[in-house]
């Protein structure tokens, strides 16, 4: 081993010392394994996606591509959230005319390629009052969840006089408790599920449950109904508030002595505040309710925490719901029940009301939940990060912790957990407005906005003029052309408060290389035409006022754009009746001077014409400066004087006051 | 063939020949084979002005295939051991008639189809002469109604081109 670096000093002998090495290496390493036992690794049982989803938790999000349902194609990638919206929605549209299509010609679809049978490919059986059903077609129809059929094949076998199994009867019960005896959008469409609950939630507590529906009519049929079916039919009824019935039911339950299930314990909890007014009432009743599901040994679960913590979620702001919470909570760990991420959403709507004294109860939470993946257990977990978020943005302005929401929801697949499209746009325009506040502008333009926009988020005008008002007050001119552009992609370009904004920003902050001055220009001359190209009839039009015209103008001038700065002038000449405002004297001043610099003495008249009508009392110094600067003939110094009086006159008696 | 050696030769030995060869002009041949168009198939002919547009592909005879250019069908139903040769083949010609009527004059190009597993990719270049909606779709619906139809998840791998003349290689 001594001799090795020796021999490595001559490179002929390179080959020798390795294979030497290698000799030494076979021999220690054997003598190893001499010692070593080998111990065989148990088999770990696999299922048959485990290597997919091996694979697949190597990949991340890619923030520079577009999500996957969108086509790979530049054309095909949307930009804006119109575009992410509509193109998703199309497709959809068009697998539903598909769907129409084998609906409407369902005996051509009957053929059978795959082998075995893939009954999602197969056209779907149609059933009507006449066909002839037997109870293995209810129970496949409330397999598939097709509640509409399953109704029509229910209402067939009782024409029929079919009986039906007690099982099947209150399976279908579930069915249409569930579902309100309506047939519900397939979990095929995810786009639609995607894009469609914000409108729903706008229609929550509300009584939407159907009186006298199919569920009633079978509930009341069934003579002595079991504990079950009152389950059932009480958990469907405060599911679609119902509250008074469901109310009902229970009490004649109760006088019954039926042992209801704790999830209907729950769903009455959930609903307690349409039964109570008052907030010490709606606990009362709550621990009555409680206290029943002890006496019958009903053991709580984690809907029954839920449950209560959202019914204290609704009590207002005061200490007592406050302290109930906590004790609740405390309470159900003893019970040995993890709360999920719903029941911390519900404690977070208790704690930090919007007119309340600050909490700080989100560091508590996130000490029991960051870096750990999380599950969906409860329906109402997809609300905790969009309400986290919120809380870090209104109620404790603290960046930190909005960075620490974040790092958990890309943890593992926690962002399944973010609930659909408009709690995720809430969630990322909450983000967005509190790091662009807090953060130096350059870090949050690098590190969060390049990284997120547009692909994964897209911010609305109201995110844009928050980062425009940055933008302004760090004079950070270098970003404006690349907002500019985002704005165009992003359909903003036809709010007033934006293009104010945006205007202001140029003109106050001039640039001091050319090329942004010369990108400025372009910006303005962009706006212009943009605001002047606007459809006739659109709603609510933007109106050019003369102070934007000025803006425009002043830009254009920067950088020697007389030509378009020309155009501008005239717009502002011949709309001098009807355009609002007019624009500073600066830039009037500016424009005759540009005049003077092109020799064009007709517009330059045209312009202190226009000066003379507004009113500038400073007109004379303007019409001196010209004349003094080029030679008007005398038809233009004629109309110089018909515009501002003899100002030659003023301009040397002003001479003799000095 | 006859007439030729009927010209070269004197008239006078016409009949040595006769003499020589009497079954084969007594007998006559149906050749049944369909007619190999070696020499033609799969490639263009020049035109007179010379403005007949190509893309790559056209432009690549068949025995280019795997050289320059690649095949438009990828699929192991022809291979030892492969399942569904002619169900395969059929299909390809229905899926190709179903793109072209379906995405009326829009590929520009020819329509790859590839399997691996259960699954096809249809493959190809349109141009862009549709509103993206629109084309999303048709995405939406071809790929739901051809997996009803063949009963096997179908994808489209689709890019765009801005026009026509994107994608023309050569005039001839």
């Amino acid at each position: 081993m001594m001799n090795i670096p020796v021999f490595l000093k001559s490179p002929r002998n390179v080959k020798q010392a390795n294979y030497l090495s290698s000799l030494l290496y076979r021999k220690l390493s054997h003598s190893a394994d001499v010692e070593e036992k080998i111990e065989i690794p148990k088999r770990i049982p696999r299922g048959p996606t485990d290597i997919l989803r091996a694979l697949e938790s190597t990949i991340t999000r890619d923030p520079t591509a577009a999500h996957y349902k969108y086509h790979d194609d530049p054309y095909l990638i949307p930009k804006s959230n119109v575009g992410k919206r509509t193109f998703a929605m199309a497709q959809e549209a068009g697998r539903k005319a598909a769907h129409w299509i084998r609906r409407e010609h369902a005996d051509l679809f009957n053929h059978r390629e795959a082998d075995p049978v893939i009954q999602a490919f197969l056209p779907r059986v149609v059933y009507n009052e006449d066909s002839e059903v037997t109870e293995n077609d209810l129970k496949q129809t409330i397999e598939d969840v097709q509640v509409a059929d399953a109704v029509i094949v229910y209402k067939a076998l009782k024409s029929k006089g079919v009986k039906v199994s007690k099982e099947t009867e209150q399976s279908l019960l579930d069915l249409l408790c569930y579902f309100n005896s309506e047939d519900t959008l397939s979990e095929e469409f995810i786009e639609e599920r995607w894009f469609m609950q914000s409108s729903r939630s706008k229609e929550r507590h509300r009584k939407i449950w159907k009186d006298g529906n199919l569920a009633e009519e079978i509930f009341i049929s069934i003579e002595n109904p079991t504990a079950e079916a009152y389950s059932t039919i009480i958990q469907g009824m405060t599911k679609h508030f119902q509250v008074t019935r469901a109310w009902e039911l229970y009490e004649e339950a109760q006088n019954k002595g039926l042992v209801l299930s704790t999830n209907t314990y729950n769903s009455l909890i959930r609903v307690v505040n349409f039964l109570k007014e008052q907030y010490d009432m709606r606990w009362v009743l709550i621990v009555n309710l409680l206290t029943d599901m002890n006496k019958l040994g009903l053991k709580p679960n984690l809907a029954t925490l839920n449950a209560i913590l959202q019914a204290l979620s609704t009590m207002g702001g005061g200490n007592a719901a406050k302290d109930n919470a906590l004790k609740t909570l405390r309470e159900f760990k003893k019970l040995g029940i993890e709360p999920s991420l719903g029941s911390y959403y519900f404690l977070l709507v208790t704690f930090c009301k919007e007119r309340g004294p600050k909490s700080t109860i989100l560091y508590d939470i996130m000490a029991h939940i960051e870096n750990k993946e999380h599950k969906i257990r409860d329906l109402s977990d997809t609300n905790f990060f969009v309400t986290a978020m919120d809380v870090c943005r209104n109620h404790l302005n603290d960046v930190e912790m909005a960075k620490r929401v974040d790092r958990l929801l890309h943890i593992g697949n926690n962002y399944d957990l973010i609930g659909d499209s408009y709690k995720e746009s809430i969630y990322y325009r909450h983000y967005f407005i509190l790091l662009v506040t807090y953060v130096p502008l350059d870090e949050f333009m690098n590190q969060t906005y390049d990284k997120l926009v547009p692909n994964i988020y897209v911010p609305e005008p109201g995110v844009m003029l928050e980062l425009l008002t940055q933008v302004e007050l760090n004079a950070a001119v270098e970003y404006i052309p690349k907002l500019w552009s985002d704005m165009t992609v992003f359909d903003h370009t036809t709010r007033e408060n934006l293009l104010e904004l945006i205007s202001n920003i140029m003109v106050n902050n001039p640039p001091a290389d050319s090329e942004l001055r010369e990108r400025f220009s372009y910006i303005a001359w962009d706006m212009y035409n943009k605001i002047e190209s606007q459809n006739e009839n659109r709603y609510n039009k933007i109106t050019l006022t003369g102070e934007m015209l000025g803006k425009i103008m002043t830009l254009l001038l920067k950088n020697d754009d007389f030509s378009k700065a020309c155009a501008v002038m005239e717009k502002l000449d011949k709309g001098h009746s009807s355009i609002v405002g007019i624009p500073k004297f600066e830039t009037l001043s500016l424009f005759v001077d540009k005049c003077i610099e092109n020799k064009a003495p007709s517009q330059a008249i045209r312009c202190i014409q226009y000066c003379a009508d507004s009113g500038f009392p400073e007109v004379n110094s303007l019409a001196v400066r010209l004349d003094e600067k080029l030679t008007l003939d005398e038809e233009l110094l004629g109309s110089l004087t018909k515009a501002v009086g003899n100002f030659r006159l003023d301009n040397k008696s002003s001479a003799n006051v000095e | 063939m006859l007439e030729k050696i009927l010209s070269s030769c004197k008239l006078s030995s016409v009949s040595k020949i006769i003499e020589h060869a009497p079954i084969q002009f007594n007998r006559r041949l149906l050749y049944t084979t369909p007619v190999h168009y070696k020499k033609q198939a799969g490639r263009y002919r020049v035109t007179h002005r010379g403005d007949f547009p190509l893309t790559y592909e056209m432009a690549n005879p068949p025995h280019q295939i795997a050289h320059r250019k690649s095949w438009n069908s990828w699929n192991t139903s022809n291979i030892v051991g492969g399942v569904r040769p002619a169900e395969t083949a059929v299909e390809d010609v229905f899926i190709r008639k179903f793109m072209s009527g379906t995405w009326h004059n829009l590929f520009v190009s020819e329509i790859i189809i590839k399997r691996q597993y259960n699954i096809i990719r249809i493959a190809g270049i349109i141009q862009r002469t549709v509103n993206p909606r629109k084309l999303y779709f048709l995405i939406g619906y071809t790929e739901e109604l051809l997996s009803f139809w063949l009963q096997c998840p179908i994808k489209l791998e689709l890019q765009t081109v801005a026009e026509r003349k994107d994608v023309i290689y050569k005039y001839i």
